[in-house]
């Protein structure tokens, strides 16, 4: 599992110096070494369950960005003190496929009613955690899950309660529901990396137990990160002015539910300054929600 | 031709002449006639009034005037179907017992489930008192819920309760969802779900509750006299303002509040008694309390008079 080690976590607590007239950019970008698993890849699809071949391929794309970020180095403005990644050229604040030149500097999409207006302004320096994938796998043939939650290790099946075998693995710390279909939920990786490769492990686990199993159609259905951003917040200010995407009510949560439309993701605001964002695809959903509502939440920051 | 102009959907009677003058009903003739011009506009108007005056105080079982019930064709679809009522009188049972004409069913099929739910709005309504300007209110926001037929698949008393905390919310005099539980077969959550649901559907919003909203009625409950209600209300405006109480529901704040206020008077409350009226667990009042605490003598309102001084309130 090295190759998660040597993804160096995008530093935290980063600040755009007061000063630095730093034009508007998502600190995320494609090349972005943590975008190993980012967008969908041209997967190419083995269905050999070889844990080793997945890893040797994870490290072999991370080498093909790691160049081509050093080549945006050259490209970069100058980047007080900051890491090398954080090149500010403006680009699009969707995703692009890996597939595509590094180095565009499309327009900053249009600032649309439905996007909650944001000023031009520096990035809020602060990078969402993520703390929860769901994916799901397809095995591709029919299951015994009797068999499985005998012989398997770490298995529980209550028919009774639940029509699924939930196994789970230490390494990465996941819990899986196996179903009699074949189907498969992989829950509680904090990667996309480490989703796939525990939903692998598990694949692994079913084909040792006779199963043929497959490896089809892995796909990400949720994602969760949490984030601080170090203030206390003023939720009845922001539900009065954000009517129509927010949600608050104290008898029924604490915490001010924000649906942001573009892109389609449900903000938890505590008034504690805590974010959770849920309910992204990629990766770079969560980071653009965030830069979306951050200047919001620094407009309703408690002055006591 | 005889036309008649009751009701929004039928198309008004005019003067031709003079489309903006009001009618005058001349009674004895059926007419309706132009002010402006003296035109008979409409003729053979029938009366919709009483066929005679009833001058009985108390309420006799049969009312002569055959008009029949006030109509409400705004929530009803107007709906014109008669039904046979029971029968009066020995000759319509037979010889069993049995009343001879039983077929009371196939009403408005339609409508049913409306009426129904209408009938169970005005029950919850009545358990807590609730004027009748609420229950319109209610049953308004109902038949816009039910004909959007967005939430068709929740329960009607769900959404019918749901349409309560909205409307006493939107009339200014707002019920804690535990209020409603308490006169509703429904769980809390599932209210709260379906008033989600509802404001989403019906493209509305509502005011945030204060702690202000519940003062009176809490109050009033405990039996405080309104010195006590007052300061317990100022305590909790300058909590809020004071942000002494960031995150914590405004009812937990209203009773924390009513808890000092109380315990400063000569009629002190516990904290189980007031945490029974309110809806909110006695830890809960504990918590909030614990954290006004401190600034005591500063949230207080100046004019007060202390039965017990602020050094000596009760510190949990």
């Amino acid at each position: 599992m090295e190759q998660n080690n040597s993804l160096t976590p995008f530093p935290q607590g980063l600040a755009s110096p007061p000063g630095a007239m730093t034009p508007v950019m998502p600190i995320f970008s494609p090349t972005m070494r943590y975008n190993t698993g980012l967008t969908p890849q041209p997967v190419q699809n083995t269905n050999s369950l070889s844990l080793l071949e997945e890893q040797q391929r994870q490290q072999q794309q991370q080498q093909q960005q790691q160049q081509a970020a050093s080549q945006q180095q050259g490209v970069m403005v100058g980047a007080s003190g900051q890491t090398p990644q954080l090149y500010h050229s403006q680009v699009s604040t969707t995703t692009a496929l890996p597939g595509n030149t590094p180095v565009h500097t499309t327009p900053l999409t249009p600032m649309t009613p439905i996007t909650p207006a944001t000023p031009a302004s520096e990035s809020s320096g602060i990078l969402p955690q993520l703390q929860n994938i769901v994916s799901t796998v397809n095995l591709g043939c029919k299951l015994d899950l009797k068999t499985i939650a005998l012989r398997a290790r770490n298995a529980e099946y209550n028919p009774k309660r639940f029509a699924a075998v939930i196994m789970r693995i230490r390494e990465p710390r996941t819990t899986a529901l196996i179903f009699s279909s074949g189907k498969m939920v992989c829950t509680g990786a904090k990667s996309e990396v480490q989703s796939r490769l525990a939903a692998r492990k598990y694949a692994r686990v079913v084909q040792k137990l006779g199963f043929p199993a497959k490896f089809l159609d892995f796909k990400i259905q949720n994602m969760v990160g949490s984030c601080d951003v170090k203030f206390p917040i003023r939720l009845e200010g922001l539900v009065l002015t954000h009517q129509q995407f927010s949600s608050y009510e104290p008898e029924l949560f604490p915490g001010l539910i924000y649906r942001m439309i573009k892109p389609r993701i449900v903000l938890l605001i505590f008034v504690s300054g805590k974010v959770v964002l849920t309910g992204a695809k990629v990766r770079a959903e969560i980071y653009e929600a965030f830069e979306n509502i951050y200047p919001i939440l620094k407009g309703f920051r408690k002055t006591t | 031709m005889a036309s008649t102009s009751r009701g929004d959907s039928l198309p008004k009677v005019q003067c031709p002449n003079h489309p903006d003058a009001i009618l005058v009903e001349d009674y004895r003739a059926g007419d309706m006639i132009c002010p402006e011009c003296g035109l008979v506009v409409g003729d053979r108007v029938i009366d919709v009034g009483s066929e005679w005056r009833t001058f009985t105080n108390e309420k006799a079982t049969n009312d002569p005037s055959r008009v029949g019930d006030a109509q409400n064709p705004l929530l009803n679809g107007g709906d014109l179907s008669t039904m046979i009522s029971k029968g009066t009188g020995a000759a319509s049972f037979d010889e069993f017992g049995n009343s001879k004409y039983q077929n009371r069913r196939t009403m408005s099929s339609a409508d049913r489930a409306m009426l129904n739910a209408f009938k169970e709005i005005t029950t919850m309504s009545d358990r807590i008192n609730l004027p009748r300007n609420i229950i319109d209110r209610t049953n308004n926001l109902f038949k816009q819920v039910y004909e959007q037929k967005s939430l068709k698949g929740r329960s009607n008393d769900a959404i019918a309760s749901a349409c309560l905390y909205i409307a006493c919310r939107q009339e200014g005099v707002p019920r804690t969802f535990k209020e409603i539980c308490a006169v509703s077969r429904i769980s809390k959550k599932e209210i709260g779900r379906c008033f989600k649901l509802i404001l989403k559907a019906l493209e509305t919003s509502v005011d945030l509750i204060t702690t202000g909203d519940f003062m009176s009625r809490f109050c009033s409950n405990l039996g405080l006299p309104k010195q006590v209600q007052i300061a317990a209300t100022y305590i909790a405006r300058k909590a809020v303002e004071l942000d002494l109480v960031p995150g914590r529901s405004p009812i937990s704040v209203a009773a924390a509040a009513i808890y000092m206020a109380s315990q400063a008077s000569a009629e002190k409350k516990t904290q189980k008694e007031i945490g029974d009226i309110a809806g909110v667990a006695d830890v809960t009042i504990r918590q909030s309390y614990r954290l006004i605490y401190p600034r005591a003598a500063d949230l207080f309102p100046p004019d007060f008079k202390f039965d017990t001084p602020v050094d000596k309130l009760p510190q949990l």
